[in-house]
């Protein structure tokens, strides 16, 4: 008799659950009506806000919820959806085309606007605010539409980029930014090649999710090691293997 | 599979419905067979790989080597265990072969009398497949990385040719030659990219609708009729301009792309590049259709050959990825499963649509059969089947009834 499990389609027959190990259950979201708005703020706790002394609102990317849902479509599909309803705002990083920050869009307001306190540029700021958090959901914006479309003079257009909310992209164009944000991916991209290189030097460059969890984080990782573990997992620079004890992080030769 | 049989029978069910669940569920178990093989013919990698539409039983490879081989797939003999083996050779010591690799091999789409190969040696042959010897010869002044033939044409028997020339100073552009089979000559050049086109297909739902992937990044899709350039180029962010930094506007991946494939009813088209992603497309219009595949590492420099199962439901793609040939959902976007297997970098995968089966080639100068594995039979033993004068089944060894009342 062949003993051996095959992979069988939906539609022959019901897929028995395999028993893992316990971490990964309570994590892992099985059904397929899965909340991305609950995931996002379980990821946003793990933000360490007191870091940036409260400046800068929490901010996830986008590919760490690749690491908590199976189905990346499905969980791009969601995101999209609560960028079109206004709550969620994206923006580009800048140091990888693909990575892209997501922030709740009351908590950007509300970090901006705490940040542009008593400063001259607070005006034009929350003009800009008022009209781009109701339905904009673009990354970039070109001279044109700040022009026409949302009415601000070049003078205006100085400012936002001073207070930082624009960011330079080309000769004309802006990224959307977070104003103060040149500290979190400077710490970030620190963060992520000393917890790459932990997994690295393991022995046969492989690790337990839960043993690099439980590491004591070294000088160079600010952020909380569940954050960098979901980052490198959902930007699949660890392939993660499902064992009898639990997930196994092996490195990926070609980072 | 009892209860699709008896809906079939009873007129519940349409009958592509249990043809469709039977070949999905056969490409789930792919397996590595260790009963069938491939003879091993080349001496260097290979690099492409073509099964005959019309009745599956030939295949042709080519490899690094100049070396075109041609297989008979077909098991005749009555034992499980079978080598597909070489019928004929193009090899080094034909007069006619390529002097460098031959990269795409092709069957002519309606018989096995005739196929095409084009190699970096700038040629293109048509050979004659009885006497293998070229009946046509094209002279490019590039390199050619790929050409194709398109499987539904009626009207015309174009065949579209890639080339690249080095990009120096004051050269000709990359450009696209269609040759006619008919009149064994190049009828015209789509020009319009920018960098060395890697691969080339026709659709397989209209005859005159051909794509192109180029190192440029960018994707075309040309219709041949037309006497301007190409309809359209496919825009990876599907025109929201505020995505990408302003050297990725309107181009299809972030870096080269170097693979193309058509859905069987050529409605969607899959792309691969070397940005390890890989994308699907809504070939009439263009539109990503934003499925995500993750990471599909992609680190060939030249055209990377992969393929998409037919007559399935959901349909797969199998790409290869390194040494292992990955196969996903083409809709779904989730990873099934790697069957792994190759001893180095595979290139070239083929899937054979009657009977479910893959056949990838790599480096390692390997054929590999893929072959599904549902269930082994019992095996009968035929003296006892006889003695008991054929009872229906053959009973398994442990239900026997071993008791018995005779005595010597």
């Amino acid at each position: 008799m062949n003993r051996k499990r095959a992979l069988i389609a939906d539609t022959f027959c019901l897929t028995k659950k395999r028993k893992c190990a316990v971490d990964s259950v309570s994590e892992d979201s099985q059904d397929g009506g899965a909340d991305i708005k609950s995931n996002l703020q379980y990821l946003m706790t793990l933000f360490s806000r007191k870091l940036f002394n409260d400046t800068l609102p929490p901010v996830v990317l986008k590919h760490q919820l690749y690491s908590l849902h199976n189905d990346k479509t499905l969980v791009d599909k969601q995101v999209n959806e609560l960028r079109e309803n206004g709550d969620l705002l994206m923006f580009q990083l800048g140091f990888d085309s693909e990575a892209f920050a997501l922030v709740f869009a009351e908590d950007y307001k509300a970090k901006v606007l705490q940040g542009e306190d008593g400063r001259k540029t607070l005006g034009t700021v929350e003009k800009f605010l008022a009209k781009l958090l109701p339905n904009c959901s673009d990354l970039s914006f070109n001279k044109e539409k700040m022009l026409k479309e949302f009415l601000f003079t070049d003078s205006e257009i100085t400012q936002l980029v001073k207070s930082g909310v624009l960011t330079v992209r080309d000769a004309g164009s802006w990224w959307l930014s977070i104003p103060n944000s040149g500290k979190f991916i400077k710490y970030f991209i620190k963060g992520r090649k000393a917890v790459l290189g932990m997994v690295r030097k393991s022995k046969y460059g492989e690790i337990l999710k839960t043993e690099l969890e439980g590491r004591p984080t070294t000088s160079q990782v600010k952020f909380q090691m569940k954050y960098h573990v979901h980052d490198i997992i959902g930007a699949e620079l660890v392939e993660c293997i499902q064992t009898t004890s639990g997930t196994l992080l092996r490195y990926v030769d070609g980072n | 599979m009892l209860s699709f049989l008896y809906a079939r029978q009873s007129g519940l069910d349409d009958p592509v419905r249990l043809r469709r669940a039977e070949s999905t569920r056969r490409v789930l178990s792919l397996e590595l067979n260790h009963n069938r093989d491939v003879d091993r013919i080349h001496g260097n990698g290979i690099n492409t790989l073509d099964i005959e539409v019309v009745d599956g039983r030939y295949m042709l490879s080519g490899g690094s080597d100049g070396v075109i081989v041609i297989y008979d797939l077909e098991n005749n003999s009555k034992k499980p265990q079978y080598t597909c083996k070489a019928i004929c050779t193009v090899g080094r010591s034909s007069r006619h072969v390529h002097k460098f690799s031959v990269e795409t091999v092709q069957w002519y789409p309606h018989d096995t009398g005739i196929f095409v190969s084009s190699s970096f040696d700038k040629t293109m042959k048509v050979w004659d497949t009885e006497t293998l010897k070229p009946a046509e010869e094209f002279q490019f002044d590039g390199n050619v990385y790929c050409h194709h033939m398109s499987p539904i044409a009626r009207k015309h028997s174009l065949v579209a040719a890639l080339l690249c020339s080095v990009l120096a100073v004051g050269t000709k552009d990359p450009k696209v030659q269609l040759c006619d089979l008919k009149s064994g000559s190049r009828i015209h050049i789509l020009q319009g990219h920018r960098g060395e086109i890697l691969s080339v297909r026709w659709s397989p739902r209209y005859e005159h609708i051909l794509a192109t992937a180029s190192t440029d990044s960018r994707v075309r899709v040309w219709d041949v009729r037309r006497a301007s350039g190409s309809l359209f180029t496919l825009d990876q962010h599907n025109g929201d301009k505020s995505k990408a930094s302003s050297e990725a506007v309107n181009t299809a991946h972030n870096g080269r792309v170097n693979g193309l494939c058509f859905t069987a009813d050529g409605l969607h088209l899959l792309t691969t590049g070397t940005d390890d992603r890989m994308r699907l497309w809504n070939s009439a219009t263009g539109e990503n259709t934003l499925v995500n595949y993750g990471k599909v590492v992609n680190e060939s420099r030249k055209g990377l050959k992969f393929t998409i199962s037919r007559g399935c439901s959901p349909e797969f793609v199998f790409v290869p990825c390194g040494s292992s040939v990955a196969v996903y959902g083409l809709h779904s976007g989730k990873l099934i499963t790697m069957l792994r297997g190759h001893y180095n970098n595979v290139d070239c995968c083929e899937f054979h649509p009657d009977y479910q089966e893959l056949y990838s080639g790599g480096k390692d100068c390997n054929i590999l059969a893929w072959v599904p594995v549902l269930r082994q039979p019992d095996i009968e033993d035929e003296e006892t089947n006889s003695k008991r004068g054929g009872t229906q089944a053959a009973i398994n060894p442990a239900f026997e009834d071993a008791w018995s009342s005779e005595e010597d």
